[in-house]
This record gives C-alpha cells, sequence and structure tokens, in this order.
C-alpha cells in the first residue's frame, strides 16, 4: 500500500536524485521495471546500465536521467528503509509511484499535491491516519499540509 | 530591476527560449521536461562562458543561485536574473523571502512546492514543454507556457461570492452583491480562501481574489474547481489594478502603466505588483474627491457611473 506524509519530513531524502547518482546500483537501471519507468517518463531507452538513448540528448549516462525517474527507481529498489521526497517527481510519475506500491509498502514525503488520478487508488495519509481514494478528497487533505 | 527580459538559452540540441517580467517565477509541471538541464547549461555557461559551448543571450546576466552559500552568491548579485534548481530547500524559508523583498535581481525558481512566504503571481507559475525542433535545426525548441490562467472564459452570474480580502475590494463588491440578492462573504486573507470554499455548498460560487500575490494558494483553489464546476475564480492583479483599468481616474499615463506594468515596477522597491497598483492608486487619487484608502471603500466608487466602469472591466462575470 502506499503511504504518504504530507509536509516537511526531516528523516526523509529532501532532494532524491543527488542521493540516486551516489548510491544506485547497476543492477538497477536494467529490471524490467526500471527499463519502463525510463521509458514511459523520460522518453529514453535503456542501452545497458551505464547507457542511455535519450531522443533529444543523444548518449546520455544514468546519472542524466530525470530527477523524477531517479525518484522512482529508489523507491522501487533502495532498501535501505529511506522515505523520499516525491516532489522530486511530477505528475507523469504517479502512476508509477502507485504501481510500486502494489508490489511493496511503499511510504514516501510529498511537499506538493501530487496528482494520482480521478479516482481507483487507496492512499494512507500519514498526517491523519485516514485512507483516501479519489482526487477530490486528496486534495481536501492536501490543502491542510502542503 | 525592472522591465521584460527575453532569455534565449542553447547547445547544439536544445533551444530554450522565454521571457521574465517579475520578480518572482515558478517553474514547474512533469518530471523529464528539461527543467534541470536548464540550470545545467546556465551553470556551465556561468562557469565557463562561451567556452561551454552553451549560449545565453539576455540584456542581463543570468546565474544560478544554489546550495549553502546561496547569501553569499546572492550578496555579490545585482541585476541579474537568478536561477535555483529543484532540491534547494532554502526558497521556502522566511529568510530567503526576506532577501528576496528588497533585492535588485529577478528569481526564478524550479519547485513544485507552494511558497508560501513569496507573493508570487498566477500568471508567472509556468511549465516547460518542447515545441518541435528550432527552424529546421537539429535542436529542440523549449518553451515556457502558463499553468494556470487567471482569465475567466465563459460568462457565470454567481449565486455566492467569497472575497479574498476584508478591506475595500470587499466593501466594493458586497454593496454590489448586496444590491443583486448574491450573497458575498470575505475569506479574511488568501490562505483562508479554501477552507471557505470546503465549507460552502453546491450553488454557483466565484472567488475573487488578488492573482498577482496568489501563486502559492493556486494549486488548491484551482485543483478544486476542476473538481467541482459551480466553483469559478476571478482573479485580477487586485483590486486596485480593476480601479485603475476602469478608467475613471483622468491621468494620462495610467493606460500606458497598465499596458506594461513591468516596465515600471522596480523589484527593490515592491515586493509584489498589487504593492505598486495600490501605491499607484493612492497617489494618483490623492486630494481628489476619489481618494482611495485601502483600508476603507471611499463611497465615491459606488456611484452608479464608476461602479459600472468598474463591472465592465470584470471581463466573464456578471453581478448584476
Amino acid at each position: 500500500m502506499l503511504k504518504i506524509y504530507f509536509g516537511d519530513m526531516e528523516e526523509a531524502v529532501y532532494h532524491p536524485p543527488v542521493y540516486f547518482d551516489n548510491q544506485y546500483e547497476d543492477a538497477w537501471i536494467v529490471d524490467p521495471l526500471s527499463v519502463e519507468m525510463i521509458r514511459d517518463v523520460d522518453k529514453s531507452e535503456v542501452k545497458g546500465p551505464h547507457l542511455i538513448e535519450s531522443p533529444v540528448l543523444g548518449p546520455i549516462s544514468t546519472k542524466e536521467l530525470s530527477g523524477g525517474v531517479k525518484t522512482l527507481i529508489l523507491m522501487a529498489f533502495d532498501d535501505e528503509g529511506r522515505i523520499f521526497n516525491a516532489s522530486a517527481c511530477g505528475d507523469n510519475c504517479a502512476k508509477w509511484i502507485l504501481k510500486i506500491a502494489e508490489k511493496k509498502d511503499l511510504t514516501i514525503n510529498l511537499r506538493h499535491r501530487m496528482d494520482f488520478g480521478k479516482d481507483g487508488f487507496q492512499i494512507k495519509i500519514l498526517n491523519t491516519g485516514e485512507v483516501v481514494c479519489n482526487r477530490s478528497d486528496m486534495i481536501r487533505v492536501a490543502a491542510r499540509y502542503v | 530591476m525592472k522591465g521584460r527580459h527575453n532569455i534565449i538559452v542553447r547547445n547544439k540540441k536544445l533551444h530554450y527560449e522565454f521571457e521574465i517580467k517579475r520578480n518572482i517565477t515558478v517553474i514547474q509541471g512533469d518530471s523529464a521536461t528539461g527543467k534541470t538541464t536548464l540550470i545545467d547549461m546556465l551553470r556551465q555557461y556561468e562557469n565557463y562562458g562561451t567556452d561551454s559551448g552553451v549560449s545565453v543571450e539576455c540584456d542581463v546576466p543570468c546565474a544560478v543561485l544554489e546550495g549553502r552559500e546561496w547569501k553569499i552568491q546572492l550578496e555579490n548579485r545585482k541585476g541579474c536574473i537568478l536561477f535555483t534548481d529543484e532540491g534547494n530547500a532554502f526558497v521556502k524559508t522566511e529568510e530567503f523571502a526576506k532577501a528576496v523583498r528588497g533585492s535588485d535581481n529577478y528569481f526564478v525558481l524550479i519547485t513544485r512546492e507552494n511558497l508560501y512566504n513569496l507573493p508570487y503571481s498566477v500568471e508567472e507559475i509556468y511549465g516547460i514543454r518542447s515545441s518541435g525542433k528550432y527552424q529546421n535545426t537539429q535542436r529542440v525548441y523549449q518553451q515556457m507556457y502558463h499553468i494556470y490562467s487567471g482569465k475567466q472564459d465563459s460568462l457565470m452570474r454567481p449565486q455566492e461570492v467569497i472575497v479574498e480580502d476584508s478591506n475595500s475590494g470587499y466593501e466594493f463588491f458586497k454593496s454590489v452583491c448586496l444590491e443583486n440578492g448574491i450573497p458575498c462573504q470575505s475569506a479574511g486573507g488568501k490562505t483562508k480562501i479554501f477552507s471557505k470554499l470546503l465549507n460552502s455548498g453546491d450553488q454557483e460560487i466565484c472567488v475573487i481574489a488578488d492573482g498577482a500575490a496568489l501563486g502559492a494558494e493556486m494549486k488548491a483553489l484551482y485543483d478544486w474547481t476542476q473538481e467541482h464546476e459551480n466553483v469559478v475564480l476571478y482573479l485580477p492583479e487586485s483590486f486596485e489594478w480593476l480601479l485603475l483599468k476602469a478608467d475613471i481616474i483622468s491621468e494620462g499615463d495610467i493606460h500606458n502603466i497598465l499596458e506594461k506594468p513591468e516596465e515600471y515596477i522596480q523589484s527593490q522597491l515592491y515586493f509584489s505588483w498589487e504593492q505598486f497598483f495600490t501605491k499607484l492608486l493612492v497617489d494618483k487619487t490623492q486630494d481628489t474627491y476619489l481618494k482611495y484608502q485601502k483600508k476603507k471603500l471611499n463611497k465615491v466608487y459606488l456611484h452608479e457611473k464608476n461602479k459600472k466602469a468598474i463591472l465592465k472591466e470584470i471581463k466573464g462575470l456578471r453581478l448584476e
């Protein structure tokens, strides 16, 4: 299940892209989930653990992936129990956060309201303990904290 | 600093082109749209000049403000456009807001967080998108687009009005609404508008607020209107801007100022444009029968002719 803590959270990694650059593992990049996320969000193809083909920039290194995709990969593969600030992700990452949370208990920090879609999700808000299932309720809850 | 500044940042593969015209601009939006790449290019140009292979064209210097030494960096900057990427938590602090207030620089802040300490305009919140190849070259053309627009497209006659402020603006709209049988309440400040909406019913509601400084509150309000079709936002720059626009005051240069406010608004003097419009209105009406005070509405603005002139300027909203 996806759990969100809205607002300032001291223990969360505030800027995950930098953490990613220094902590990522090669195996994460070539995992089918990362390949799909990179294709969808960055519109780029994984050629290997150290090489990505971007339609705009040409061949780029893993460290030149977008901040959003780096944060998604950390959410999926980091096993040190870190909580990441998902405000490094745009709304085009939301569906992937929900997908990652289908496979594991995922807690994220949000400093803005991300759009998870109109409905069809279940997200536990750690600030209040309530579970929200649609956009309207999410706006209502998030506005109290961010 | 004042004025509108066109910026072109490019290398062999990318061509960014946009205009900055207020002291605070916010860039947000989807991941992988090139926000961080823009900052990287500006940083490379700043460090290596034309040797970087990056070209930056602007009539004022552009630089990156970042890291723990941001205050020292800022002390040494005047007349610049300063860009800050995501991950710089200082942009949310009161200390940064104090530094922006009175600064001779413009700030372009890349962040999805609402910056409640800064009075930024709903008109200056942008995303970046690609618009294809640039003039038959291999460069991808990157442009900014408005995430929100303060303009109300369809004509609405509300059944209830919520006004942001509790001073002259509220007095004006309350009086007009009363004459027309429309309930009108003050939110008591921009931070309280959303909670007023939460407690409202299904009737047609119009929120009237100063767009010039509503940036931090805009996401929640805008999202709410997307989910609730009965709610619309009317966001002029400010109530004072509306009075100036209504052509009641016979001062020749007002029209020119309102055409291009950025040519007159010094960032070091005005934290937001609404402060400028208030001062302009107060100055232009001093010692006249139209004397304006923010705290209490001069009843002359409610005289039939003046009232009609003001209401005529409100596009998309019918209160009479």
